[in-house]
């Protein structure tokens, strides 16, 4: 906390904004879930490790155009200045998947800035991959049995 | 304490100005949800207008009971015949065209004292509480684009009623970076649910930031400029209400500041030490707790210097492994009970009792038994 007011701290902020806060989605369904919104979330969970809003330093990782992928992070020198507070790197979707992942670790965990949300990371950017790869077609089924052959040409006919 | 932080002055354009001012000492009162959640509910309902149904509601017949013997229940019933009416019960709360239970009246408390103290504290935890950007966004305000909070934009935008067309206002707003939190209220303008409707409250939308002015400096034209945008308000330094500090009694508002207006705010609640020029026998609250990053704290080596070393060692608990079943895991078996290994290496468990033949009883247990 660089040069925040000693009265505010990412602590007091959290128990601030744990019960209700803009990012946060409640639902009584399956038990109770309770989902962020938050674009510096990696796993879109309400928990105060991946709350990017409330923490110093955060990770958040967003497809860009053509299957690439997007890393926002927030720097921790000017905490009031939300204008100028984030770094951005992309990668295109040419790159190879590890070289991203790598590049991600380097800046994430590698360099001491949250190591802790590495998997995370990780696993996001290539869930984002998977996502903007087109799917195969599936082949069509062979029918099997010379009796569901006979029902089928009888069907068409 | 180190040097007072400062801020940076934007111009109507959004560009720094160059200029900077101190913080205000308010920024720094303690930030206390639970005392604005309080003071709030108490002030929103200081502006209710009674309501009641009718006195005479329900009342107006003339019925009596039947009294018993009359194999229908004693509650009043309409008199006279010749109509549907007559005979039907009256007047009880489960009665068809009865009053209600509990009629409500007109000298209900409608509205709440809130001690002074009380609405000063939480409007300066308020205050302090704006200049949180992670707060002005658990609020759901977008400040992407804002260049610093607290936002100040000098007070020569404002001169000479510059600001006094809606037009300009938006101009004003977009330049500094509000844009998004203004385009985010009229997107977000909705029909209300239920009967408010027909209450001359159709429609709900989101509130976007509070410009708050000095009206010696800035003069009043800015807020006719203001007023029609949608979600935006404006406020006097000297007039700050809590309802609009906090909305919903949720710490976190977009201000925007005129210069003039920043400049006043230690004028209007002093400091810790001296106090408010304008407001009489007030000093702002203090924090008790002076640093308020716990893991700092816990960190601090005053801390760790009288803390106990951890018992059990440098044992982790493994969380999410499958038990493993010590009857079929040897391994497993021979942590829980070491004796294990002795027990099954000296066959112990397929050993007979060595307790040689049963002895035969003696003589006299037979005659006994047989004994007449």
């Amino acid at each position: 906390m660089a040069e925040q007011h000693s009265n505010v701290s990412s602590d007091l902020i959290w128990e601030i904004c744990r019960a209700n806060n803009a990012y946060l989605v409640k639902r009584t369904s399956g038990g109770g879930v309770q989902f962020s919104r938050d674009p510096l979330n990696l796993v879109n969970k309400h928990s105060r490790k991946y709350a990017g809003f409330v923490n110093d330093k955060a990770v958040g990782i967003h497809p860009a155009e053509k299957g690439g992928v997007t890393m926002v992070t927030k720097k921790t020198k000017h905490h009031n200045r939300p204008a100028a507070n984030k770094n951005e790197v992309s990668w295109t979707g040419n790159k190879s998947g590890p070289k991203i992942y790598k590049g991600i670790v380097n800046y994430t965990a590698k360099q001491g800035y949250r190591a802790d949300l590495r998997q995370e990371a990780v696993a996001r950017a290539s869930a984002i991959r998977r996502s903007s790869q087109p799917k195969k077609e599936v082949p069509e089924k062979k029918l099997r049995g010379s009796k569901a052959k006979k029902a089928a040409e009888k069907d068409s006919s | 304490m180190t040097t007072r932080p400062t801020v940076s002055i934007a111009r109507a354009d959004g560009s720094p100005s160059g200029s900077t001012h101190p913080l205000p000492a308010v920024f720094r009162a303690p930030i206390r949800p639970d005392i604005v959640q309080s003071v709030h509910t108490g002030m929103a309902k200081n502006k209710r207008q009674p309501y009641a149904v009718s006195e005479k509601a329900g009342h107006q017949t003339s019925a009596e009971s039947w009294g018993t013997g009359r194999a229908v229940a004693r509650i009043p019933r309409v008199s006279g015949g010749g109509t549907h009416r007559a005979g039907q019960a009256a007047f009880g709360n489960m009665c068809r065209s009865g009053r209600m239970f509990a009629p409500t009246k007109v000298w209900r408390k409608w509205h709440q004292k809130i001690n002074l103290g009380q609405k000063r504290f939480a409007t300066t935890s308020a205050l302090a509480a704006s200049s949180v950007p992670a707060l002005l966004q658990a609020r759901g305000h977008r400040i992407s684009t804002v260049p610093e909070v607290p936002l100040v934009i000098t007070s020569e935008a404002f001169e000479g009623a510059a600001i006094s067309k809606t037009s300009a206002a938006l101009g004003l707003l977009k330049a500094v970076g509000a844009g998004p939190d203004v385009s985010k209220v009229t997107k977000s303008r909705k029909l209300r649910a239920g009967k408010g409707k027909l209450r001359g409250r159709r429609h709900v939308q989101r509130r976007g930031p509070l410009v708050v002015y000095n009206p010696d400096t800035d003069g009043k034209e800015l807020v006719r400029a203001f007023r029609n945008i949608p979600g935006v308000e404006t406020s006097s330094v000297f007039a700050l209400n809590l309802l609009q500090l906090a909305p919903g009694g949720h710490l976190g508002r977009f201000i925007i500041w005129t210069s003039s207006a920043f400049a006043a705010l230690d004028d209007v609640y002093g400091s810790t030490s001296t106090p408010s020029a304008l407001k009489k026998d007030f000093l702002l609250p203090s924090n008790i707790v002076s640093n308020a990053d716990v893991s700092r704290l816990i960190n601090s080596s005053e801390v760790q210097a009288v803390v106990r070393p951890a018992k059990g060692g440098a044992r982790t608990k493994r969380t999410g492994v499958q038990k493993k079943n010590p009857l079929r895991n040897r391994q497993v078996l021979l942590r829980l009970n070491p004796y294990a290994k002795a027990f099954s290496e000296g066959k112990l468990g397929q050993e007979k009792l060595d307790a040689g033949k049963p002895e035969r009883a003696a003589e006299t247990f037979s005659e006994i038994l047989h004994e007449d």
